[in-house]
């Protein structure tokens, strides 16, 4: 065996052009995968991060009757944010509530969006607390303070520290109204909430409805990833209340964005899948030539009596050390470009400088690649499991060669 | 098209006619319940839906097809709130934040002060003679729905242009010119609300339908009432009662 290892080895350095070659674009083809999946997988964590962790939350919790309708009356008692942050395994934890109101000032006047939330905790489960343009962001006690978004901003005329008038029906029939403090102004991404929305205190917008101590959405985030479902079953079975609420993962709830961020994973696969068919032409190539050439050699070996076995191991052999030349080389190279993408990122600003919008909400235009090491270590798979397949046929060949006719080609 | 305003208003009954009505006095008669060239009423509004039930007690002032002021005296919690109408423009005071509200085109179709009337009720300036093409369903004595009608049916069709969202109207109209019920159907021909008028008494010396009701199809036991408490007609209100700083 270990002759024969030596024999492949020497072998590979008889053409050592075409091996080399053959080597260097299996290597940047390595180098260029590994960069590109640093790179997704930078993205995927981003967008995953943002859209799920920060605007999902991994588990949601409804009235039954409330995702799609959105009847105000369909909400649940906030006390189930205190029994779902007491359970294991979770993280952070917030509710929700939404509304609609008719907003002004004395010159002009608008329908906005409101979303009631508890300033201390959406700071856990929401960008908006890192992404205020202008002013500051609630504080801790309700003050009647809200955050606005620039759609707003503009039709109104604001600024930050005016006061605006909000006007509805609340839930029992009377007209809430109440005056509150533009505190801050804030640019998430969420084009829907940029053009007409509103961030208030969910004690303040409690009040203006009349809806003491209801929310309309609880969201939470796991302690591990991955145990969303676990979180969930858990919940389901220790919620009760008339009617029990609707629990979902942030997959069920939003099965688009979930479909999305699985075709990331399945870019790479698809990736890897094209640089290795290509990858394998060539070595087939090399070693198909390789044994055309040796014809007369191989039938000189196997006239003294080697084994076509040992014919084929071989071949194999020369075939995985070019394999594994071109991981070494693949490997630096991909090392090199990964330690560029980890460490300065790819800027992907607009002139604006803004960040990225895309589904809804704001990226940092910076991505920056991540290390997935299975994803390393699945190319070295392949890069190896490519080199023994595409020279099975060439070794085929070469332990099947009759001595006798072998010799006698030149 | 509901007008609340003129309902509000009142109707100006015409007097019991000898001969038969024509088609535009059945008209003007249910354009015009409770409209005189200016008036005063206080009503109670009883709104009642699935979640609530709430009556208010208003005061109200109009001059002219346009001009009208709405102020609600209870329940205490929204007592103060003043509604501003001129023309087709709504503006909604609010005493507890001491602020002027200009109800936004875009919302002129949601209800109005928690009622099943819209903004859009309120402002509304058609007149069934002028907005609508009509034509008489029945008359005293026919079959109209099945039964036989004591009362003037007209169905009015409103013409393309017309600020109007309805399909078309069923008006019933009592020979004595005093409306009974107005049925509304939306675009895909289905009853969207019927508006009924009982209770008719001698008010400022005109025969007016007191109490009216709105009731949306389809929500069973939903709908609003409004009751006159008093109506006076011909009161002397200046122009400048309706403006923003009256509001206040």
């Amino acid at each position: 065996m270990r002759l024969l290892f030596a024999l492949a080895w020497r072998n590979l350095w008889r053409h050592r052009r075409r091996s080399l070659i053959t080597a260097a674009a299996m290597s940047i083809g390595v180098g260029l995968c590994m960069a590109m999946m640093a790179l997704t997988d930078g993205m995927g964590g981003t967008m995953e991060r943002v859209m799920v962790d920060q605007r999902l939350g991994h588990v949601q919790l409804h009235h039954p009757d409330y995702p799609g309708k959105r009847v105000m009356y369909d909400t649940l008692p906030d006390t189930i944010v205190a029994e779902v942050e007491g359970t294991a395994g979770v993280r952070a934890t917030s509710g929700r509530l939404f509304g609609g109101a008719l907003v002004g000032t004395s010159e002009r006047s608008t329908g906005a969006q409101l979303v009631g939330v508890v300033a201390e905790r959406e700071r856990d489960m929401s960008q908006v607390a890192d992404r205020i343009s202008d002013g500051t962001y609630l504080g801790d006690t309700p003050d009647k303070g809200i955050l606005v978004g620039p759609g707003l901003i503009d039709k109104l005329g604001l600024s930050v520290g005016q006061q605006l008038t909000m006007m509805t029906q609340a839930a029992d029939g009377s007209i809430g109204n109440e005056n509150y403090t533009v505190q801050g102004v804030f640019r998430t991404g969420d084009s829907a909430m940029e053009k007409a929305g509103i961030y208030m205190h969910l004690s303040d917008l409690q009040e203006l409805l009349f809806l003491p101590g209801q929310v309309h959405e609880v969201v939470a985030l796991t302690t591990e990833a991955g145990t969303e479902g676990a979180l969930a079953t858990t919940l389901k079975g220790q919620l009760g209340g008339e009617p029990a609420p609707l629990v979902r993962t942030w997959s069920e709830a939003d099965p688009q964005t979930a479909e999305m961020l699985g075709m990331m994973e399945g870019q790479a696969a698809f990736m890897l899948i094209i640089v290795f068919s290509v990858a394998s032409i060539g070595v087939l190539n090399t070693m198909l030539m390789s044994v055309f050439e040796r014809t007369r050699e191989l039938g000189v070996i196997k006239a003294l009596g080697m084994k076509p076995r040992s014919v084929v191991v071989l071949i194999l052999f020369e075939s995985v050390c070019l394999g594994l030349l071109a991981c070494a080389g693949g490997l630096a190279l991909g090392g090199l470009l990964d330690w560029y993408l980890i460490a300065e990122g790819i800027d992907f600003a607009d002139s604006s400088g803004q960040g990225i919008s895309s589904g809804g909400v704001m990226f940092d235009p910076v991505i920056y690649g991540v290390f997935e090491t299975y994803h390393v270590v699945a190319t070295v798979v392949c890069v190896l499991g490519v080199s023994v397949f595409a020279s099975i046929w060439p070794a085929w060949r070469a332990a099947r060669l009759r001595p006798v006719v072998a010799m006698r080609t030149d | 098209m509901t007008r609340l305003m003129p309902l509000i208003l009142l109707l100006v009954g015409g007097p019991a006619l000898a001969s038969e009505p024509t088609l535009e006095q059945l008209l003007d008669a249910t354009d015009d319940v409770a409209r005189g060239e200016s008036s005063e009423v206080v009503i109670e509004m009883q709104v009642k839906t699935k979640r609530y039930e709430r009556t208010m007690r208003m005061h109200a002032w109009s001059r002219g097809e346009d001009h009208s002021l709405i102020k609600i005296e209870a329940p205490a919690k929204d007592a103060g709130i003043t509604t501003l109408r001129v023309e087709d423009n709504i503006w909604n005071y609010l005493p507890k934040v001491d602020r002027v509200v200009k109800v936004p085109a875009g919302m002129m179709s949601g209800s109005w002060m928690g009622s099943h009337f819209s903004n859009d009720d309120l402002v509304n300036g058609s007149r069934y003679n002028e907005d609508y093409t009509s034509k008489m369903l029945a008359k005293p004595g026919e079959s109209y729905g099945g039964a036989t009608t004591e009362n003037y049916v007209v169905e009015s069709i409103p013409k393309p242009d017309a600020p109007v969202v309805w399909g078309k109207v069923h008006i019933e109209v009592r020979p004595d010119l005093i409306p009974v019920r107005v049925a509304y159907y939306d675009e895909g021909g289905d009853l969207a609300r019927t508006m009924t008028f009982t209770d008719i008494k001698e008010m400022d010396g005109v025969m007016t339908p007191a109490v009216m009701t709105l009731t949306p199809s389809g929500d069973d036991g939903e709908f609003t009432r409004i009751t006159y408490v008093s109506l006076d007609y011909d009161v002397d209100i200046d122009d400048s009662f309706f403006t923003l700083q009256a509001l206040k």
